[in-house]
């Protein structure tokens, strides 16, 4: 299962990264991070192919996924 | 007429490409560049205007012999902002512009006095305001000074002669590098266009001056701070492997902007004050006789100085007027302590310019209660005679 | 915690407090294409094209600038509006090793900066240009742009804009430009792809980016990268659509500045006695 890290003090929760997920597996979640921002969160991170698509339309680099090759 | 390029003789040229040593006849606008290329000037970004023109048709020609790059820019602006990167990446730079140019470029020294970009602006003077006229003046000493936007001092150096447009570039230079901030020579129609002898000294006798940089202190690029280690930040160039970032918002030390920070701003603001006029002493020069003894003094600058001591050797001579002479080679920081150890007690001081009396006023704030008077002699567009300063210093002096 | 990759490329932090997160809105696009330029050099770097030491990033002023204010882990310079390109040139001619990106938005590159613009692709200096175009000035407001398109109701156009806007890649592709494409937000590998292309070539690129502004356009980022692909056409298929072309506008190599130059160099040392 390949693990996907939110930087919460970096994510301004502008939700690209959820429409962007080819496997759609972020959502908004109701979590508002420190500096107020609705934050994604993660469902059935199995489906999860490592992608990386999510880390790279992020404005903020606030996303970071375990690649193919690192998978556990 | 065809459209092959004009072939020039180029005598004089020594080693390495450089002018060589010895006695040479040449322009002021030759000078000044012959002066740049023994500072070790690399790129030259140019524009055309009278009567600047020569001294960027001198570096077209003779940059490329020493391996440096010559381009002449889309307008002064594009020019002026060439040598913030030239500089950046390691390269002296210089342009030359006459009045209207030099307004055009005041963002940009603002910019290079907020990243203390070391380069060279040479402003071959000319009447105003708009296009004025073409011939001589020294109509811009004080937007030098006051003409970029906000606080930030300049260093400005006025030369009198072909020597001094020698000499005095590769002094800009020197103290553009030492100091890390732009240096302007505030040289005039007359000065760029007269033909004197120079001479050139042997190059062991030429100080050049390399800027101070972070790996020459030992400072390893992780703990590199672009704006602190010190009053004079040493200066990493572009490829160093430095990662320097050039800010001119209001910044931390280490180049971090300083978001809704005033105190980091003020901060800002002082260091650049205290880095030069802290060190007018240092920085700022003059050249002066017969101080001694003197009952009054004339002071000026630039071309001035050249009809002006004429004017009071004959004085002496002739109608034994104990008139000394003060020349202020720095216009910028203004070298007020130093007129104040020099000028102690006279009766008229006597400021010829070529404006309507400019750098009479701070001399007049220094030097107010040192004498009885302070008497502007103006002249627009024209080089004063020397009999017509005769002439006003004896109706002044009653002799 | 896993790192984003990129992280390694920007100050994240320093001796003088936190640099991060950018001072952009939440979803500008401006960040999208950092991350994309981002990996277009790392992808050069890893394959040894360049190092990492070569690498200069110029900005003008205005948001999309901003990307160089003092985030990059890279020589970098944060300049005077529309003066990129000038500074650009100064770098260039003092070391014409260094391999320059330049940022800019559609105010700074075409407005302001329109004469530098031209210029420089006439002279093909060898630069990356990347012009994050949103359409309006961002960081003063939303004021209207010369990339405004017309009937645009920004703050200064209150009734609608009467004029009409630039093609930014026609007139640099017109003005000499060696590389032209436009990409939007939307096409992350097409954008990654043609900044690689343009950096890895000789001459004067210019890559533009159409960019959301969702601030001033009262839109929702997600909203206008959906708009993006929808507004936009292959540049192959563009015959005939109201759409936007994007793609490659032109590929064509000619000799570099300090190429030229050089023959110059080398012909005035072989004067030197």
């Amino acid at each position: 299962m390949r693990k996907i890290f939110i930087r919460t003090d970096y994510c301004k929760g502008c939700l690209i990264c959820v429409e962007s997920c080819p496997k759609k597996i972020l959502k908004s979640s109701s979590s508002i991070s420190a500096k107020g921002y609705t934050l994604p969160q993660v469902t059935n991170t199995e489906k999860c192919n490592g992608c990386g698509i999510c880390e790279i339309v992020c404005p903020d680099f606030a996303i970071a996924v375990e690649k193919k090759d690192k998978a556990v | 007429m065809s459209g092959a390029p004009l072939e020039k003789k180029e005598d004089g040229i020594g080693a390495a490409g450089l002018i060589s040593s010895g006695r040479h006849y040449l322009e002021g606008s030759e000078a000044c560049v012959e002066g740049a290329l023994m500072a070790g000037l690399k790129v030259y970004g140019g524009y055309p205007i009278t009567p600047a023109s020569e001294i960027m048709e001198h570096a077209a020609r003779r940059l490329p012999m020493v391996g440096g790059r010559f381009i002449q820019m889309e307008d002064e602006i594009s020019a002026a902002c060439t040598l913030v990167g030239a500089s950046w990446a390691g390269g002296k730079a210089m342009t030359a512009t006459s009045s209207p140019g030099f307004s055009l470029m005041q963002e940009t020294i603002s910019f290079s006095i907020m990243t203390e970009t070391p380069l060279v602006i040479v402003d071959v003077q000319r009447p105003g305001p708009g296009q004025g006229y073409i011939t001589t003046s020294q109509e811009d000493v004080m937007q030098a000074r006051w003409g970029h936007h906000g606080e930030g001092p300049i260093i400005a150096l006025a030369p009198s002669s072909v020597q001094d447009m020698f000499d005095f570039t590769i002094e800009a230079f020197n103290l553009s590098e030492t100091w890390r901030t732009p240096v302007l020579i505030m040289a005039e129609e007359t000065v760029a266009h007269m033909r004197e002898g120079l001479f050139v000294p042997d190059p062991d006798q030429i100080k050049v001056v390399l800027r101070k940089k972070p790996q020459d202190l030992g400072i390893a690029p992780e703990d590199y701070q672009p704006y602190g280690h010190d009053l004079v930040p040493p200066l990493a160039d572009f490829g160093d492997g430095y990662n320097i970032n050039h800010v001119s918002l209001a910044h931390h030390p280490d180049g971090n902007v300083a978001n809704y920070n005033l105190d980091m701003h003020r901060k800002n603001v002082d260091r650049l004050h205290d880095k030069i006029e802290g060190n007018a002493d240092v920085i700022a020069r003059t050249e002066s006789r017969f101080l001694d003894d003197c009952e009054h003094v004339l002071i000026c600058y630039g071309a001035v100085a050249r009809t002006g001591v004429e004017a009071i050797m004959e004085a002496r001579k002739t109608h034994g007027i104990k008139i000394g002479f003060l020349r202020l080679v720095t216009l910028w920081p203004f070298p007020q302590s130093l007129l104040r150890k020099r000028i102690k007690k006279v009766g008229t001081i006597f400021v010829p310019e070529m404006n309507l009396g400019m750098m009479m006023h701070p001399i007049t704030e220094a030097l107010r209660d040192r004498c009885d008077q302070v008497v502007s002699i103006p002249s627009i567009g024209a080089l004063h005679r020397p009999e017509a300063l005769l002439e006003k210093i004896r109706e002044v002096v009653k002799c | 915690m896993l790192k984003h990759p990129m992280l390694k490329y920007l100050k994240e932090s320093g001796p003088h407090g936190t640099r991060l997160p950018f001072i952009m809105c939440p979803g500008c696009g401006a960040g999208q294409v950092l991350n994309y330029t981002l990996h277009a050099v790392d992808s050069i770097i890893k394959e040894g094209g360049a190092r990492k030491e070569d690498f200069v990033f110029i900005s003008g002023v205005g948001c999309s600038s901003r990307l160089t204010s003092h985030y990059l882990n890279f020589d970098s310079g944060w300049t005077i509006h529309g003066r990129a390109l000038a500074i650009a040139t100064g770098v260039l001619l003092a070391n014409p090793d260094l391999n320059i990106v330049v940022f800019t938005g559609d105010g700074d590159a075409a407005a302001i900066g329109g004469n530098h613009f031209i210029h420089a692709f006439r002279r093909n200096i060898n630069v990356t240009v990347i012009c994050m175009n949103n359409g309006l000035y961002g960081m003063t407001g939303g004021q209207v742009a010369p990339t405004s398109l017309s009937q645009a109701v920004t703050s200064t156009t209150p009734y609608g804009n009467i004029e009409d806007a630039f093609d930014l890649c026609r007139l640099a592709q017109s003005s000499g430009a060696s590389y032209v494409a436009r990409w939007t937000t939307a096409h992350p590998h097409k954008t990654i792809k043609a900044i690689k292309k343009a950096i890895s070539k000789k001459g004067a690129a210019f890559i533009e980016i159409l960019s959301q502004c969702p601030v001033h356009k009262k839109q929702t980022p997600v909203d206008m990268i959906r708009a993006f692909k929808a507004m936009t056409v292959p540049i192959n298929k563009a015959e005939g659509s109201s759409k936007i072309p994007v793609g490659e506008f032109c590929d064509t190599p000619r000799p570099e500045w300090t190429q030229k130059y050089e023959a110059i160099i080398e012909k005035c040392a072989g004067r030197k006695s």
